[in-house]
């Protein structure tokens, strides 16, 4: 899919064919691990899992929080370009709405597979709980999805306006409908999408923060049976880390896509603009945590010292130290601390890559210790390890993400046509 | 019977059955006397009754019996008669065929099936389907007198037919002291009834709701399986249905299920409810409705467990709940359950 013109170069998708035959089968395996095990998930239902009455929420809803707020910190990091005009960031605006888009809708895989019954998952559209903090994030997420579909509208359709322009027959019906039809490439149509751009921007930042993350977080911060996540800092955190994430992730796209997809150099001040926004919010991701750990001991609250005993010297502690601590922490923040490697793509696919992994284990740690501790005292303490079906289902779901995301990136002009900045 | 007087045996006071029989006719009531204290024609019933005795010696039929009666009771009794179930007709062995049956005037059906009918919400509109009742139901359980031992456990398990790991009571066993100084405290755990429910406040579909019995309900129907209200629980009441059964214990462990709520949902199948979704004790609702007690609270061995209406003053259950003994579990939660316990 090559189309030439006199002023832009529309050929999205990879570079190099070998890569992209290597690329796909590496996904396809991923989706067809899920599919056997979704297969599992479905005959057995939720025996399938190591979930328990006393631990009832696990890996798929640790994979949930997760997606959320790597989708919340990719919009974030998009509002900068387009509502807070931060020089130079133009260029990862679509990126960024792209993947939290796609992050979004598998978010939703992991609840839907987590519902007891699967085939009731329109029921909260139906019957809300003014009092559930889950019924209005159900809708927060519509909405939000909804804010993000039309921004990137906005953001690509003059795009995809030019990219009709320039292809026939099927491609050009395909692109044009994508632009909805809106096929002029005039100055005052390009104002008039970045005024909207703009706007849906500005409603999407609160909802972002607020409803989507926030909320997410407050879901957990409402249960005052569990000490550990009844705290006002928690859903601040949850902010907090979803940003690293979501910076992190628009921060390894942003290398890779340019290189491998586009053929092109990386800008280095953009990289390092970047990069010094995940340092930021390690520093302040560090800080807040260690703030909540220092409140929780120093309250000596036996619930939440137990807790945190779990977290720390418990048989899962390996995550803690390893994953949350190390990958999303002290590794990337080293690769971080040289101006020199900062501008270097490869060290900061890495470093990317490391907080993406570790933020994981951040979720992890943040759904089941919480639940091993009874919650009166005589009852039997959890235990849980996801079971393979759990897992392959969940690496299932993460490859039908990506695929998603490689055949958008594929198709659809992700990077502005007339380069970075504002047109 | 080849018994005859002469057969005497060691030890045996040698008392004639003619003597016996006479015994038991002295204590027999004179049936006209008892019937001259009822409203009911006397006649009737002294000759329903001897008729009932030849069913009885298979003199004559069920069938032939009832048709006899059928129109004087109707005619008698009016519409206590013609609403009644027919107590002849029981599902299985009824004494009476069929045919007969359905051309007696009286409602055709067994007690049991006219009992679950009664107690089943019938739609939407019902003011007065289940946990419409104008009690406010409330438990007490005394820990003096719990001896730990679980029966109560073991009968809710068989009344509501509980899967594998759902356990609607669990009796806490907590140690205090060190040794030689040790008490032991069982604390058993029903669902709590709260009044301020944790669990109703975050379902987002309200499949779980507040009755104004003060039972709080499951709508097995609705609820989507997300364990929010497990995991908002102070209490650990709730348990998730993964579907399990004791199907390699017990043959057909699975075909009879309890109504819960007062829904019977027949055999237990994959992929129907309760399957799928979250379960909890409703203070055996179903038994409330029909004017029992609770499986567990009738079971205790040590009587340690009550039931009752809060609001009656009277009640034993309010006298003791305003006990100084009388606690509830966790009240710094701000949840008010409707379960307490004496010290
Ligand atoms: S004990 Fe738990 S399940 Fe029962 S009403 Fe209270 S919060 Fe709900
Ligand atoms: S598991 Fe069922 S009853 Fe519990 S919160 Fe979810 S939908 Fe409501």
């Amino acid at each position: 899919m090559s189309t030439q013109s006199s002023r832009f170069e529309f050929d999205p998708g990879f570079e190099d064919d070998r890569l992209r035959v290597a690329w796909y089968a590496v996904v396809g395996v991923l989706v067809t691990v899920g599919a056997y095990a979704t297969y599992f998930r479905l005959t057995e239902g939720m025996a399938s899992t190591n979930l328990t009455s006393i631990v009832p929420w696990g890996a798929w809803v640790a994979f949930y929080i997760y997606f959320v707020g790597l989708s919340a910190g990719a919009f974030l990091v998009s509002t900068m370009a387009n509502v807070f005009e931060v020089e130079g960031m133009h260029r990862i605006d679509r990126d960024a709405l792209f993947a939290a888009i796609i992050s979004m809708a598998v978010a939703l895989l992991f609840v839907w597979i987590d519902l007891g019954r699967m085939d009731r998952m329109y029921f909260p559209f139906i019957w809300r709980q003014l009092t559930s903090a889950l019924s209005w994030e159900v809708h927060a997420y519509v909405a939000y999805i909804g804010i993000l579909v039309t921004e990137l509208y906005f953001s690509m359709r003059i795009d995809l306006a030019r990219v009709a322009e320039r292809t026939s027959g099927l491609k050009e019906r395909f692109y044009a409908a994508l632009a909805l039809g809106r096929l002029e490439t005039s100055e005052e149509s390009q104002s008039f999408d970045q005024r909207w751009l703009k706007r849906a921007g500005i409603v999407g930042i609160p909802l972002a923060i607020f409803m989507v993350h926030g909320g997410t977080g407050v879901l957990f911060a409402v249960s005052k049976a569990r000490p550990y996540w009844n705290s006002g800092l928690f859903p601040v955190i949850f902010v907090i880390s979803a940003l690293l994430s979501g910076t992190a992730l628009v921060m390894m796209i942003y290398v890779l896509r340019t290189r491998l997809f586009d053929g092109e150099s990386v800008d280095p001040d953009l990289l390092d603009r970047l990069a010094q926004l995940v340092i930021g919010f390690i520093v302040v991701d560090a800080a807040l945590t260690a703030i909540e750990t220092f409140i929780a001991i120093a309250s000596v609250h036996p619930h939440e010292i137990e807790t945190w005993q779990v977290i720390m010297y418990g048989p899962m502690s390996w995550s803690f130290w390893w994953f949350m601590i190390g990958f999303s922490w002290v590794f990337p923040m080293v690769l971080l601390s040289k101006r020199s490697w900062r501008r270097t793509p490869s060290v900061m696919v890495l470093a990317g890559l490391s907080v993406v992994v570790g933020i994981v284990a951040v979720r992890f740690n943040i759904v089941v210790p919480a639940q091993v501790m009874p919650v009166m005292e005589g009852l039997p303490h959890g235990m849980y390890f996801p079971t393979l079906v759990e897992w392959g289902t969940s690496v299932g779901m993460i490859g039908v993400g990506l695929l998603l995301y490689t055949i958008g990136a594929e198709t659809l002009p992700l990077t502005p046509l007339t380069g970075g900045e504002h047109e | 019977m080849s018994a005859t007087d002469d057969d005497t045996l060691p030890g045996i006071p040698n008392v004639g059955k003619a003597d016996l029989d006479a015994m038991v006719e002295n204590e027999r009531p004179d049936p006209r006397e008892e019937l001259a204290d009822v409203e009911a024609d006397t006649d009737l019933g002294i000759a329903m009754a001897e008729d009932a005795q030849r069913v009885a010696r298979g003199e004559i039929t069920g069938d032939e019996y009832w048709e006899k009666y059928d129109e004087a009771a109707a005619e008698e009794f009016g519409e206590a008669y013609l609403e009644t179930p027919n107590p002849a007709v029981d599902a299985g062995d009824q004494t009476v065929s069929t045919d007969t049956a359905e051309s007696l005037s009286c409602s055709v059906g067994s007690m049991d099936a006219v009992a679950t009918e009664s107690a089943q919400v019938d739609g939407e509109e019902a003011d007065g389907g289940i946990g419409a009742g104008d009690e406010k139901w409330g438990m007490v359980i005394d820990l003096q007198k719990c001896v730990g031992c679980d029966s109560c456990t073991v009968a809710c398990k068989s009344e509501n037919r509980t899967p594998p790991g759902v356990s609607y009571n669990v009796v806490m066993e907590e140690e205090h002291g060190e040794f030689p100084n040790v008490t032991r405290t069982n604390v058993p755990r029903p669902c709590m009834q709260c009044d301020n429910p944790p669990c109703v406040q975050v379902c987002p579909v309200s499949a779980t709701y507040k009755m104004d019995d003060g039972v709080v309900n499951i709508d097995y129907d609705r609820c989507i399986g997300c364990r929010y209200c497990n995991i908002a629980c102070p209490y650990g009441a709730r348990y998730f249905d993964f579907g399990e059964n004791y199907d390699d214990e017990v043959d057909e462990a699975g075909e009879l299920t309890s109504p819960e709520y007062g829904v019977d949902r027949g055999p237990r199948e994959e992929g129907k409810s309760p399957i799928g979704n979250i379960r909890k004790c409703s203070f055996c609702t179903h038994r409330l409705e029909r004017g029992e007690e609770p499986a567990c609270v009738e079971t205790c061995v040590g009587d340690a467990r009550n039931m009752g209406d809060l609001e009656n003053p009277d009640s034993d259950v309010a006298q003791m709940a305003d006990s100084s003994r009388a606690f509830q579990l966790k009240e710094d939660e701000g949840t008010d359950p409707n379960v307490y316990y004496l010290k």
